[in-house]
């Protein structure tokens, strides 16, 4: 594995995107950076910023505003970078599913990497679809 | 002699940058563990660093990439200065430029958070420049010339008449730190500034080029602080080193503060705390 | 050979300006000022290289008809202001008019002053600044003027006159600077003013008049100063010997009494050089045409007030009145540049940087070591090559805008690149290591703890100098995400003038060690003896130090790596990187922009498309004119009141 494919393991920095959830994900996702779980000794860093980022870690089911912010994201950041859907509604759309302005899951707009199913998910579980997703950005 | 000498400046020009990232990696370090966090490793901003080279590249104007190898250059430059013993308030505007380089590279996209990261930028050289250049005067009518090789020849260290000085250069070190207080263009990891303040628009290898600018400046600012102590050096680069730890406690217990607050701060303790001190060398030594 | 070359420095613009004057065809008096243009720089360079010479003019009772002028002039200040009715106008003719008739028929002066005409090596460098420089703008103004009526949609073209009024401005400046003779130095001064009430006033709007009497009145209290500084000198010192310069600096007359009359031709110099209180004149003048502003902050006008006061240095040397000037100085230096930051138009910006800097000048003429000359002669040349090209790069950018406000120039380089890096280089040049403006201002502040105060005044301004330089150049630099942007095509008239400043920039700058050792070291000498500085070839300017600690180094500033930084850290990269199209992203706006990445909508509420706007910082709450100016102009007023009571004291 070569200098920069290393260092793309250790340092995935990390976009959060809210589509329409009820937040209960967002919340498990700051979780992970609290003391208890400290992601942080992996690298991780939430950036807020695509330009800068390397995992899109997407919440909730896209609806019909979303789709279009969430596709203008995805674009903005830079090669190469891997989208993890956190959460059943951003996997499947979730009990909103059918509703009438969501599209569904995040895969229906963008390429999703990684599932991670839960409701909400679970800071290990959130922990372990990154790692997963550095698998893959690994082999990049 | 020559020889020597330039082979002095490039194991500097390597080496600061290796250092330089060591100290952010620490800060890194210690600041989780000042906030009960176990930390990433050390050499983190290295793995940050190439893996931002391996970056796809993205652009949103040309002429940002220019400002940023600008800003590169120039701090690297103004290092070899302070290696070189050359003159300090030369280093103090060509610092000056480096920063002026960042504003403009901020500047020179259409983004409304780089423009007001830019923005922002400006305010902090308008609040740490005065106090650098006064630092120079100081520097001066203490020693009787600008020379930085003219402090290493000095037996008494600058830090016992400088010491006011000393006080308001702190105060510059965790503005060009970019820690709280005063981490008001753009910050570092952990922190949310409005998006990513006047660094927002880079990306992949070009932000890599800021960072390894950053690098460069900490060794300088550590540098410039160490010439406060310089007979023998190791106690003022431990002096800097205590500086820094210092910075890092100083982030972990304060909040950002606004971009007016700063400059008002800087342009009253700062300039008092500076212009105290050349009024009491200059009734003390006279000029002539 | 003295004789001809001096006539065609001082009366060849008299005579082309006539000329232009008589000539309504627009090409003809293209090639009368440009012939003219060439001629005088050419004398220029001759002269430089011929070295100092002194001379006076025979055959012709010259002074008699330098008497009959002056009255004309003062007679047409006194018709103005009975016409205009503006009574500060008329008061401050009078007070010029009545000493000077007291002068020459109650006291019945005769006042003969050989020589007339000193051209020594400070006299060199002035007219070669004033007859290059001025002549590029001269140039310039041929294709602004027609743009400039073409646009405003005037019928009748007043070019003619403008040019006149323009050629006429360098012969007076050229004699300003030759003088000897005070009375003659004296008819000069007055024909600069006319020559920029004149200017001023071309565009006879409202405004353009009333500003143009402003910088008649303002500029003749300066007048009045200086008739009052001759009667007393003539008066005391017995006989016209005194009204000599070279014998006033020279130590030709009682220290002691010179004190007055030093100080009343340093509150002259002031006025002119727009010193706090009275800048309000030279921002007035900024609703001319720009090649007037141009010509008034470049070359010409404001740097026959600096002239002055620094030819007057060794005079007051070592005196309270130096430490007043150089605080002064330094104050206005500090003051406009804080009021720069708050200005939102380009033109007023440049007007108060004039300002800022002519106080730096001024400053270095009264901390008054050879260091602190050197830097002021070196400010004058570097200023006028960078400020002229500003001025002119701003006429270029209203004649693609048709604006002179900062924000309409937003994004200029995606309309007009090749304009925007021609105004970027002189930004930079103004503020930035390794620009000779920096080499200046460092030169200036190594130099300036001599006045602590001023030094800490120095270390203000040139910080927020940054500031409202870098806000500028900023606004032009906002471009969308693009590739393709061909360089704009300018007139030969506007590029010549532009391209000549901007490698001007570059080789005065790079060159300025052998230029320093072979012709201004020199310039340093004539004003104070002793020299600070040592340039080792092109590589290394060294300054030492005076006797002050027996330090021997003072400072370093190795001319030729600064600008090898340059080139790597910003003119490689300029041509060296390339965006490919498929690079290109929109900027961030939280995903809500509209599509491609040249746009610059986002969606807003109820996905109604909103254009995004931008706009500068002007901190108009802490630094605008309004809460700024009656301080400022307190204690600027306050300085020259001690200013001449130094003088008063001293008798």
């Amino acid at each position: 594995m070569g200098l920069i494919q290393r260092s793309r393991v250790k340092s995935p920095w990390i976009l959060h995107f809210d589509n329409s959830s009820c937040n209960g994900c967002d919340i498990e996702i700051l979780a992970c950076l609290t003391p208890l779980y400290d992601v942080e000794r992996f690298g991780m860093v939430n950036m807020g910023n695509p330009k800068h980022a390397d995992i899109l870690l997407i919440t909730g089911p896209v609806n019909r505003r979303t789709a279009r912010v969430l596709k203008n994201l995805y674009e903005q950041v830079p090669d190469p970078k891997v989208v993890v859907s956190v959460g059943t509604c951003a996997s499947t759309g979730g009990v909103f599913h059918n509703c009438y302005n969501v599209l569904g899951g995040v895969d229906k707009v963008i390429p999703v990497d990684v599932y991670v199913p839960g409701c909400s998910v679970r800071p290990e579980a959130i922990i372990d679809g990154v790692v997963m997703a550095l698998q893959k950005l690994a082999k990049l | 002699m020559m020889i020597k000498q330039f082979l002095f400046v490039l194991l500097i020009l390597v080496g600061a940058p290796i250092v330089g990232g060591l100290l952010f990696g620490i800060d890194r370090k210690i600041t989780a563990r000042m906030q009960g966090r176990y930390g990433p490793p050390f050499i983190q901003p290295f793995y940050d660093f190439f893996k931002l080279l391996g970056k796809e590249h993205i652009a949103v104007s040309r002429m940002q990439f220019v400002w940023i190898y600008g800003y590169l250059v120039f701090m690297i430059a103004s290092l070899v200065f302070l290696v070189m013993k050359s003159d300090f308030l030369l280093l103090v505007f060509l610092l000056g430029f480096a920063g002026v380089c960042l504003v403009l590279g901020g500047f020179s996209t259409k983004s409304p958070y780089a423009h007001f990261g830019a923005n922002r930028e400006l305010m902090q050289i308008l609040a740490y420049e005065p106090v650098l250049l006064l630092l120079a005067i100081a520097i001066y009518a203490q020693n009787g010339s600008f020379l930085i090789s003219e402090i290493f020849r000095q037996d008494k260290p600058l830090l016992f008449t400088l010491w006011p000085l000393f006080l308001a250069v702190l105060y510059v070190l965790t503005i060009k730190m970019r820690k709280s207080p005063f981490d008001i263009s753009t910050c570092h990891h952990g922190h949310q500034e409005i998006v990513k303040g006047v660094t927002t628009e880079y990306s992949g290898p070009y932000f890599a080029l800021y960072h390894l600018a950053e690098w460069y400046e900490i060794i300088l600012l550590l540098g410039i602080i160490s010439l406060f102590w310089t007979n023998p050096l190791w106690v003022g680069i431990l002096i800097a080193l205590a500086a820094f730890l210092l910075e890092l406690f100083i982030d972990n217990i304060t909040a950002r503060m606004t971009v007016g607050w700063m400059v008002r701060l800087s342009w009253s303790v700062g300039l008092i705390l500076g212009i105290i001190n050349i009024a009491y060398i200059y009734y003390t030594k006279g000029v002539s | 050979m003295a004789d001809q070359m001096m006539a065609i420095a001082v009366l060849l613009p008299v005579a082309a300006g006539f000329l232009v004057l008589a000539v309504r065809n627009y090409y003809a008096r293209n090639v009368i000022v440009i012939a003219t243009a060439i001629v005088l720089i050419a004398n220029s360079i001759l002269l430089a290289l011929r070295g100092p010479f002194t001379y006076t003019p025979s055959g012709f009772d010259w002074g008699l008809l330098i008497t009959i002028l002056d009255y004309a002039i003062l007679i047409f200040y006194l018709y103005v202001g009975i016409t205009l009715r503006n009574w500060l106008v008329l008061i401050f003719a009078l007070t010029q008019i009545l000493p000077l008739a007291y002068f020459e028929f109650i006291m019945k002066a005769h006042v003969e002053v050989a020589p007339a005409f000193v051209v020594d090596h400070l006299a060199l460098v002035m007219t070669m600044v004033i007859s290059i420089i001025g002549s590029l703008i001269c140039i310039f103004a041929l294709r602004y003027m027609y743009d400039h009526e073409h646009h405003a949609g005037i019928e009748k073209s007043r070019q003619s006159r403008f040019l006149f009024w323009l050629v006429l401005f360098l012969g007076a400046m050229n004699g300003l600077v030759f003088a000897n003779n005070l009375v003659w130095l004296y008819f000069f001064w007055e024909v600069t003013t006319l020559c920029s009430f004149q200017l001023i006033s071309h565009d006879r709007t409202k405004e353009a008049i009333h500003n143009a009497a402003r910088a008649v009145w303002m500029n003749s209290t300066g007048g009045t100063a200086f008739i009052l500084a001759i009667i007393y000198l003539y008066a005391t010192q017995g006989g016209s010997s005194a009204l000599s310069m070279q014998s006033i600096i020279g130590g030709g007359i009682q220290s002691s009494i010179a004190v007055l009359p030093i100080a009343l031709l340093c509150y002259t110099g002031f006025t002119k050089a727009a010193q706090m209180p009275f800048q309000s004149w030279l921002l007035g003048a900024m609703v001319a045409p720009t090649p007037v502003s141009a010509l008034l902050h470049s070359s010409t006008m404001v740097k026959a007030g600096v002239y002055l006061v620094l030819r007057l240095a060794p005079v007051y040397a070592g005196t309270y009145l130096s430490v007043i000037i150089a605080i002064a100085g330094a104050f206005t230096f500090f003051a406009a540049s804080a009021l720069a930051v708050s200005q939102s138009t380009g033109k007023r910006v440049l007007a108060y940087s004039t300002i800022a800097n002519l106080g730096l000048i001024i400053a270095c003429a009264g901390i008054n070591t050879p260091l602190s000359i050197a830097a002021a002669i070196l400010l004058i040349i570097f200023h006028a090559i960078s400020k002229g090209l500003l001025f002119l790069c701003a006429g270029t950018i209203e004649h693609q805008i048709w604006s002179r406000d900062i924000e309409d120039m937003e994004g200029l380089a995606a309309k007009a690149p090749l304009t925007t890096l021609i105004t970027g280089v002189g930004i930079l040049s103004m503020f930035l290591p390794p620009f000779g403006m920096l080499l200046g201002k460092w030169i200036a502040l190594e130099a300036a703890y001599m006045v602590p105060l001023a030094a800490i005044f120095f270390v203000l301004a040139s910080t927020l100098t940054i500031v409202f330089w870098t806000k500028w150049l900023g606004r032009l630099l906002q471009v969308l995400p693009k590739i393709e942007r061909p360089f704009e095509k300018l007139s030969l008239s506007y590029s010549v003038p532009l391209w000549t400043l901007l490698i001007g920039i570059f080789v005065v700058g790079m060159g300025i060690g052998p230029i320093y050792q072979n012709f201004l070291r020199a310039a340093t000498n004539d004003v104070v003896s002793g020299n600070q500085i040592i340039a080792l070839g092109l590589n290394n300017l060294i300054l030492i130090t005076p006797s002050f600690m027996q330090r021997e180094i003072l400072g370093l500033f190795p001319v030729w790596p600064l600008y090898l930084i340059l080139i790597v850290a910003l003119l490689l990269p300029l041509m060296l990187i390339g965006v490919k199209p498929k690079e290109l992203r929109p900027v961030y706006m939280c995903g809500e922009q509209t599509g491609g990445t040249d746009t610059d909508e986002w969606l807003a509420e109820a996905d109604r498309k909103t254009k995004f706007q931008l706009g500068g910082f002007y901190y108009q709450g802490t630094l605008g004119e309004k809460r700024v100016n009656p301080w400022a102009n307190a204690i600027a007023i306050l300085l020259l009141v001690i200013m001449l009571g130094c003088g008063v004291i001293a008798i």
